[in-house]
């Protein structure tokens, strides 16, 4: 029996055959891998299956509905002369038949794209711009130091931010019209709704600080738990994998490109466009894992969201997300099969999607460059 | 032995785990307030031995029972008034409110505190003119059971735009966990507006509306406003055989019109525990809660249940039982 | 004309030279806010009776859900740790392009971008729902699925560090493959090795969403993971639900230890990898 020859233990290799304890080993390490790809295949197959029942019955209407309706909604019955009739065991009036429960995504999609993107606004700016300085303007002591202080972010778990997003940061934004806030002093409540009557006025500010609600246009209330402030809490979560990945990124571009254009007489800002020009996929890729973390995030975006089952009309409105609707309905879910299958679904969009983020990304990062297992999680 | 579901109880009951345990120390009772419909679901799913719900069991969910467990015996515990807790500050006065208004209020269709419809039933309050942020309960809760039950009976609208359950679609406002999150979310927003149960309403302070009763008076939520809904009620156990009767929207004098039971469920055969232990100790907690448990009500802001009530549910605790032999309470 | 846009160019370049300055001294900034945050505040609410009462007793403490996580992280470790190591050293001691091998890195890469509820699911439908309760060994288990390809990962770019001339020279000498690994390979990357454990075991540490439906959390002293399980996240979640100042000042204290703990281990993380790669 020859021995195989494998590449990472190249060079001579002494016809012995394979030992029993090689065997074993292999057999091991084997079956690690092979349990790496048993669990995904488990659970795709596992959500797929469960989602099923919901599938077959809504359809692809599913992801476009917004509407998340546990229970069936009555149609009156009506005597002789149209009118309703009292029920007197419940005080209700008489129902003739029932609009079935429905459930769609809409609404927890649209809060996971919103959420998302208000995330990567605020990331990805601030990512590049750290990842330039770690690369291009940092003295080489300070490199690991601040590149540590940034992985420190990644290191806080999620409900740490959940908590301060919920207990100091809603609070402190509290809606539009509190932005008139100067770090922490309050102007006097009738000013600051004069101000907010101001915005329904003022186009810009319109779309942002109203929401029409049965035809009249009203200020959103200044709650602090909006889709917003979820959206910069997970901005900030974010922002650690996107530097870390930026960085390597940024820091493989071979000298030569960035000699060359300062050559030609570049300034410092071209010279570093040149090198975003030329890692443009891999970066792309780096945003692609952020945007796959933000959307996956639960448990900051619960604590902080307000979770209602509706699309919101502004930013400063309550929402909901894939990962919140499932979070917060599941405990009840037990009780409505119907239910239990539509979250199921709920949960295994949400598994496809972080699934094609994490694959483009992958994609689009690996040709240059291979991300570490301790900066990208 | 595991409990779990309505946060409405969730105060009681820990007190009366508290005081059983110290009298049955062989005996450990953990309840957990995660909402009525996370209770029937883990009684029915038997993660739960018993479970806590202001809703009583639905048709689908009776059926589910019936199949993994066979019946449910509910009993109500104690009675308990919704009230609406507000927040509005500068407000000198006791806000009154009446049920197609406040109806209105969570449909969206009154959206100013300043609101003719509000002034009218508050001729002598000055009003601010600021938004109603309705605040409703984001998870499957009994308290919004009771709640929208109620606001069905008093607009058609409500009825067929949202209906009732312990989960609803509500098309406006701000949803927040259990009671107690909804008391976080008045005490945080100007303006707000939300449904709680009397006992965190008077823990933490908030002001809480009258509300007009089906005869017309304005009623101040308290423990015999609830007890006088709960006399009412009797009738309509008799009538309808059944302990899972509403107390909500009754007429009377001093009926509080947003009265509610909240309930203790268990399987009626409990052979399944394999524990004939811990079925007798669910049997007696059970029977401790209907008697000296009843003691520590009022001065928890719950209304005790009456004579007529408990005797109702005595008889109903004796068809518990284990593998077909009944189980009685042993004192 | 040319110098004109000169100018701009350099005022552009001047410009931006300083946002990005900006930029990492907002994220610096944050990170001190953040933190400066959970040390006051947690540090202020933080006493002794924290670690030695009960949630019931008065004044609460959370030493069952501390306990818990600690027994959870223990359990999860010992499934997650053994086969994220395998797939580790296959990826990089065997077969290194072979047809399995490209896509098991592949997956690895992609199951650790999966979000951590939907792994907690997977746990309720496999392991609570056949088994009527809650318990901690689902929660354990969910937690061992994240864990595993994290370790996968981080084994193999630690061994891969290993100078191939060890390798040679141990089969020049006569060893096995399996004797070259277990005793030659692995033991000059241990430290490293230990540290990318640590990493994933910070990492799960911190972890709330898959516990929510699989090990659900308890009030008391729990040591069966056949039942339903506390841990320090979901205890920390509960209070951050409740209303009263007391339950606030809870949370903040949880937070506090638990990101002292995780941090200090990702402290010593980075410590030794620091000193592994300047070599």
């Amino acid at each position: 029996m020859t021995a195989t020859v494998s590449p990472s233990s190249a060079g001579p290799m002494l016809r012995r055959g394979r030992s029993g304890e090689d065997v074993l080993l292999r057999v091991a390490v084997t079956g690690g891998a092979l349990a790496i790809l048993g669990m995904l295949a488990t659970l795709v197959l596992v959500l797929f299956v469960a989602a099923l029942p919901s599938m077959r019955r809504f359809g692809p209407a599913f992801l476009f509905s917004s509407e998340w309706r546990p229970n069936a909604l009555p149609v009156l019955k009506l005597d002789g002369h149209g009118h309703t009739i009292r029920d007197p065991r419940t005080a209700m009036k008489v129902v003739d038949h029932y609009r079935a429960p429905a459930f769609g995504a809409g609404a927890s999609l649209f809060g996971t794209v919103a959420t998302s993107t208000w995330a990567l606004l605020l990331a990805v700016p601030l990512s590049l711009g750290a990842a330039l300085f770690l690369v291009r303007i940092a003295p080489v002591w300070l490199v690991p130091f601040v590149s540590f202080l940034i992985e420190f972010l990644a290191a806080i778990p999620s409900i740490a931010y959940g908590l301060w997003g919920m207990f100091v940061l809603g609070p402190w934004m509290g809606g539009p019209a509190r932005w008139v806030r100067v770090l922490g002093m309050q102007l006097p409540a009738g000013i600051e709704s004069r101000i907010g009557a101001l915005a329904i006025h003022v186009p810009g500010l319109r779309w942002i600080c109203t929401t029409s609600v049965g035809g009249k246009t009203v200020l959103v209330p200044p709650t602090g738990r909006d889709i917003f402030v979820a959206g910069i809490i997970l901005g900030i979560m974010i922002v650690p994998i996107i530097t870390a990945i930026s960085r390597d990124v940024l820091r493989s571009v071979p000298r030569e490109q960035m000699e060359g254009t300062i050559a030609l007489g570049a300034t410092w800002w071209q010279s570093c466009r040149e090198m975003i020009f030329y890692c443009r996929s891999a970066l792309f890729g780096a945003i692609l894992l952020g945007l796959a973390r933000a959307a996956g995030e639960t448990m900051a975006v619960l604590m902080v969201m307000g979770n209602t089952a509706a699309v919101p009309t502004s930013p400063f409105m309550a929402g909901t997300t894939l990962s919140a609707t499932l979070a917060g309905e599941f405990p009840e879910a037990a009780t409505s099969d119907l239910q239990r299958g539509a979250l199921m679904e709920v949960a295994l969009i949400l598994l496809v999607m972080s699934l094609v983020f994490n694959i483009v990304a992958r994609y689009l990062v690996i040709g240059k460059w291979q991300p570490s297992a301790a900066t990208a999680h | 032995m595991q409990g779990g579901g309505a946060t409405f109880p969730n105060p009681i009951y820990q007190q009366w785990a508290s005081d059983f345990g110290r009298q049955h120390p062989d005996v450990r009772i953990e309840y957990v307030g995660k909402g009525s419909g996370a209770g029937i679901g883990g009684l029915i799913d038997k993660t739960l031995d018993f479970a806590g719900s202001d809703a009583p069991l639905n048709d689908e969910e009776l059926a589910k029972a019936r199949r993994t467990g066979g019946d449910v015996v509910q009993i109500p515990s104690v009675a308990g008034a919704v009230v609406l807790a507000y927040n509005l500050r500068d407000l000198r006065g006791e806000l009154k409110l009446s049920g197609p208004v406040v109806a209105d209020i969570f449909l969206g269709r009154i959206t100013q505190w300043n609101d003719p419809a509000i002034k009218s039933l508050n001729p002598h309050l000055v009003l601010p003119d600021i938004p109603i942020c309705a605040v409703h309960r984001s998870e499957g809760s009994g308290t919004n059971f009771v709640f929208t039950s109620y606001l069905c009976t008093q607009s058609d609208e409500f009825q067929t735009q949202v209906n009732f359950g312990k989960t609803v679609r509500w098309p406006i406002g701000e949803g927040a966990q259990g009671n107690p999150g909804v008391t976080q979310a008045l005490e945080e927003t100007p303006g707000a507006i939300g449904y709680i149960e009397l006992n965190f309403a008077i823990d933490n302070n908030i002001p809480v509306a009258l509300m007009q009763n089906e005869s017309g008076e304005f009623v101040k939520a308290s423990p015999a406003t609830a007890s006088a809904a709960g006399e009412a009620a009797l009738v309509d156990m008799d009538r309808y055989k059944t302990l899972t009767v509403r107390l909500w929207a009754r007429p009377g004098p001093n009926v509080y019109p947003i009265s509610c039971f909240t309930y203790l469920m268990c399987y009626r055969d409990l052979g399944y525990l394999r524990d004939r232990q811990r079925a007798q100790a669910i049997v007696d907690f059970f029977w401790y809660a209907i008697h000296d448990g009843q003691d520590v009500a009022t001065e928890l802001a719950y209304a005790p249940l009456g004579q007529g009530v408990r005797q109702r549910v005595q008889q109903e605790l004796d068809t518990i039982t284990f593998n077909g032999q009944p189980l009685h309470h042993q004192p | 004309m040319a110098k004109k846009r000169d100018t701009r160019a350099h005022l552009a370049s001047h410009l931006m030279y300083g946002v990005c300055i900006a930029a990492a001294a907002v994220i610096v900034g944050t990170l001190v806010l953040i933190t400066g945050y959970l040390l006051a505040i947690g540090l202020h609410s933080l006493h002794w009776s924290f670690f030695t009462n009960l949630p019931r007793s008065d004044p609460p403490g959370m030493r069952n859900s501390i306990e818990g996580t600690l027994i959870l992280v223990l359990l999860a470790s010992v499934v997650g740790i053994p086969v994220g190591t395998a797939a580790g050293v296959y990826l990089s001691e065997y077969e290194v392009d072979s047809m399995l091998a490209v896509p098991v890195r592949f997956v690895c890469d992609v199951l650790a971008g999966v979000p951590s509820i939907v792994v907690g699911i997977l746990g309720y439908e496999l392991l609570v729902v056949p088994a009527g309760t809650y318990s901690g060994w689902a929660g354990a288990m969910a937690l061992a699925f994240i864990m595993v390809p994290i370790v996968a990962r981080t084994t193999e770019e630690m061994l891969r560090l290993v100078p191939r001339s060890y390798r040679e020279a141990s089969i020049a000498l006569g060893a096995t493959k399996a004797r070259t690994i277990v005793n030659v390979v692995m033991p000059s990357a241990t430290g490293s090795l230990v540290t990318g454990a640590m990493l994933a075991v910070a990492r799960v540490a911190g972890e709330t969403a898959p516990l929510l439906f699989t090990a659900v959390g308890s009030d008391f002293v729990v040591h069966d993971p056949a039942k339903p399980f506390p841990s320090l996240t979901l205890r920390i979640y509960e209070l951050s639900n409740e209303a009263s100042p007391a339950a606030r000042a809870q949370a903040w204290s949880g937070i506090l230890v638990l990101v002292a703990l995780i941090l200090l281990v990702n402290l010593a993380v980075r410590y030794f990898t620091r000193r592994r790669v300047a070599r």
